[in-house]
Order: structure tokens, then C-alpha cells, then sequence
């Protein structure tokens, strides 16, 4: 999944809770159809809770990769 | 023997608050704006389980149930300040107190500063303002049964004069309806999922209440604010309760289960405003803890499986505090 064009990233690797579920939702309010967006973070709860909520919402999960101790990137195509 | 049992009481609770990932301000907060009832549902699975739980412990006569005090004023004002602490503080008490072991930076300060006020408020330079805030405080007479002899804090069945067992059964049985009947956001991950949560949770929560009858010279189940006062309190003489105990196994719990996982890490956040953040939503944790008679842990989570009067009007004001501020910071445009 390393070979997806990232239109845009989010780093919130540290944030408070719910900082980076709300930061991911307004994101993708603001993109194109299509276009993916790059979450960086490294909060196991907010990891499990930002792919089951955008999915319900209708974009897509590309990929969840670990790419450190406890730290994650997820991959999101916006619908 | 008091130490002892409240340490394991809380590492145990630690590990199941860690693999749970058991916020309550998150599944007070999802449930309203992410319209996501994962959480939710592990703490209504786990007050279902523990009013049975603990009202069969009283009639085996393995404790006597010892609901908190009905404070009104104390309960609304207090719960509402705590609602808007547990959103700034990024947690609730026992989420930022499990959370410090996982090493979130945000959550040493905001628990730290929790426990500070929460002490200035019982017996500091707080005292009388929020003994002015909590308001009168009612207790019944009971006449033993599954209550404790004497005088203790009126509860649905206390007040009505009737078999504790009847509220205990259709309160329970309503949750278990709600929490089994209605369709529950999904969720995958390497934690417990929400149904081992709410049992474990509920299953700790009668750990306590019998340990801490028996061994801590405290007959409740868990709680959380009496356990950061009585640690700062060892610093100026004071002895740890057993409540100091389980707060600390709480801690050491959540790292052993983050470390296990590879989910501990030191977490530090970009802009340090959240620093200042996260302690004012301590303090607001402190002083509404202690004003209200309790915090999410010892009203929420342990008084409503009492039907404790003052335990659901607290959790109420929690609730309506919680999604004011949530909806403040988060909510808006």
C-alpha cells in the first residue's frame, strides 16, 4: 500500500483524545473525491475508533500500517 | 493486608482499563458525536453485571451495600464540572489515571493536577468554597438487610421500602435488553472487545467492594479520587488507604498491559497549549470530583449499580457536562 498517491497528511502523533478523531473528520470534510489522506498517530484507542467511524461514513480504509512502537499510519480515501 | 489487596484490586483493573481502552469520557462523548456506542455499551454491560453482582454479595453476606449520600446541589453542580473537566483533561478519572501508564505526558499533568485540587477541595484552601457548593447532604436509616446497619445513602428500593432485589432485577434487565438488542458500532483491534470488557470491568468492581470491606476499612467498590487524595496526603504524613493502593495498581497495571502489547510510549503533543489544556480539565476534575461526592468511577460505574439516588443524578449532570464541552470544543462549524 506503500504505492498510494498521499494528497494530504495529518500528524497527530501526541494529540489529546478525541483531538485526532476530530481532526480526521474535519480533514476530510475539506478534500476532493478520491483524493487520500494520510493519518499519522500513535493512540491505540483512536486507531481502532478512526477507520470504524470514517468506514461508516462511507470513505475507504486503504491500509493501517504500524510504522514504529505504537505508532500507526492510516491510509483514507475520501468518498 | 488493606495495600496489598487494593494494589492487585487495581492492577488488575489497570489491565482491563488498558486492553479495554475503557474511557468513560469517550463513551460518554462517541455516543453523541461520533454517534458510536461501542464504549457505552462496555460500561452499561458492566453496571448490568455489578447490580446483580453486588446485591448478591450482600445476600450471601459477603459485604453490606453502602450507596453515597444524596447531595442535590452537590451532585448537579458538581457533576457538571466534572463533565467539562473530563473533556479538557482529555479523560475522565480513571482515563487519565490508566492512561498515565501508558505514558500519554497529557495525562500525568492533567491526573496530577486532578489530584492536587481534588485534595485542596476535602481538606485545602478549596474546603470552603465547595463545602459551600455541595450543598446538604441525606442519608436514610436502615434497618440492615443487604444495607449496612445504621445510616446510608437512600437508593430506589432504601426510599420506596422495597426488596432491593426488584429495581436490581429491571434495572439490569433493561441494560442487558439494551446492550444485547440493539445493534453496536463495530470495532476490530488487539484489545478486549466490549462484552469481555464489561464483565471483567464488573467483575474487578466486586473484587473491590468485597477487598475493601474486609481488608481496607472501606466499604465501597471502586473509586478513584479518594485514591490520588490519599496519595498526596502521604507526602505531609498520611497513610496510603486502600483506595491509594488500587489508583497506584491501576497505573502499574495499564503500563504492564501496554508494555505487553507494545503500546506504551511516551506521547507528547505537538502544541504545548495542550498542556495548559489538560490542567485546567484536572483541576475542573478535582473540584467537581469532590463536590459531587464522587467521580465517574465511584458514582457512575459503582454507585448506579446501588440505584443510588445521588449516584444517578451525578451521573446525569456527567453526562449533560460531558456533551456541553465536548460540543463547545469539537462541536462546532
Amino acid at each position: 500500500m506503500a504505492d498510494v498517491k498521499v494528497d494530504k497528511t495529518l500528524d497527530v502523533r501526541g494529540e489529546v483524545c478525541p483531538v485526532p478523531d476530530v481532526e480526521t473528520k474535519r480533514a476530510l470534510k475539506k478534500m476532493e473525491s478520491g483524493q487520500v489522506l494520510e493519518v499519522l498517530i500513535d493512540y491505540p484507542l483512536s486507531k481502532e475508533r478512526i477507520p470504524a467511524n470514517v468506514q461508516k461514513e462511507g470513505h475507504e480504509v486503504l491500509a493501517i500500517e504500524e510504522i514504529g512502537n505504537s505508532e500507526w499510519r492510516i491510509l483514507i480515501r475520501k468518498k | 493486608m488493606g495495600v496489598f489487596t487494593g494494589l492487585i484490586t487495581g492492577i488488575l483493573f489497570g489491565i482491563v482499563l488498558q486492553r479495554g481502552r475503557l474511557c468513560f469520557n469517550s463513551a460518554i462523548r462517541d455516543l453523541r458525536m461520533f454517534k458510536d456506542n461501542y464504549l457505552w455499551k462496555a460500561v452499561m454491560l458492566g453496571i448490568a453485571v455489578e447490580a446483580l453482582l453486588f446485591h448478591f454479595m450482600a445476600q450471601v453476606g459477603w459485604i453490606h451495600l453502602n450507596p453515597k449520600p444524596f447531595m442535590p446541589v452537590g451532585n448537579i453542580i458538581g457533576g457538571l464540572l466534572f463533565g467539562f473537566g473530563m473533556v479538557l483533561a482529555g479523560g475522565c478519572a480513571s482515563g487519565v489515571t490508566y492512561r498515565s501508564g501508558e505514558g500519554l505526558t497529557t495525562a500525568w499533568l492533567a491526573a496530577i493536577f486532578y489530584g492536587l485540587f481534588a485534595t485542596a477541595s476535602k481538606s485545602g484552601f478549596l474546603k470552603p468554597v465547595v463545602d459551600f457548593l455541595h450543598g446538604p447532604a441525606y442519608k436514610v436509616e436502615t434497618t440492615g438487610g443487604l444495607y449496612v446497619e445504621g445510616k446510608t445513602g437512600p437508593t430506589i428500593a432504601n426510599t420506596l421500602h422495597m426488596n432491593p432485589w426488584i429495581p436490581a432485577i429491571i434495572f439490569s434487565a433493561l441494560l442487558l435488553w439494551y446492550v444485547f438488542g440493539t445493534k453496536t458500532t463495530e470495532r476490530s483491534g488487539k484489545g478486549f472487545n466490549w462484552v469481555a470488557t464489561g464483565i471483567l470491568v464488573a467483575l474487578v468492581g466486586g473484587l473491590g467492594y468485597y477487598t475493601s470491606a474486609h481488608f481496607g476499612g472501606r466499604t465501597y467498590p471502586l473509586g478513584i479520587t479518594g485514591g490520588w487524595i490519599s496519595i498526596f496526603k502521604t507526602f505531609t504524613g498520611g497513610k496510603l488507604s486502600w483506595e491509594g493502593a488500587e489508583v497506584l495498581g491501576i497505573i502499574i497495571g495499564a503500563f504492564i498491559a501496554a508494555a505487553a502489547s507494545k503500546e506504551f510510549k511516551i506521547r507528547m503533543p505537538r502544541n504545548p497549549k495542550a498542556y495548559l489544556q489538560v490542567l485546567v480539565g484536572g483541576a475542573f476534575l478535582g473540584i467537581g470530583a469532590v463536590t459531587a461526592g464522587g467521580c465517574n468511577i465511584g458514582h457512575f460505574f459503582s454507585g448506579v449499580p446501588h440505584l443510588a439516588w445521588g449516584s444517578l443524578l451525578a451521573t446525569v449532570f456527567f453526562i449533560i457536562g460531558n456533551w456541553t464541552m465536548a460540543y463547545w470544543m469539537y462541536g462546532r462549524r
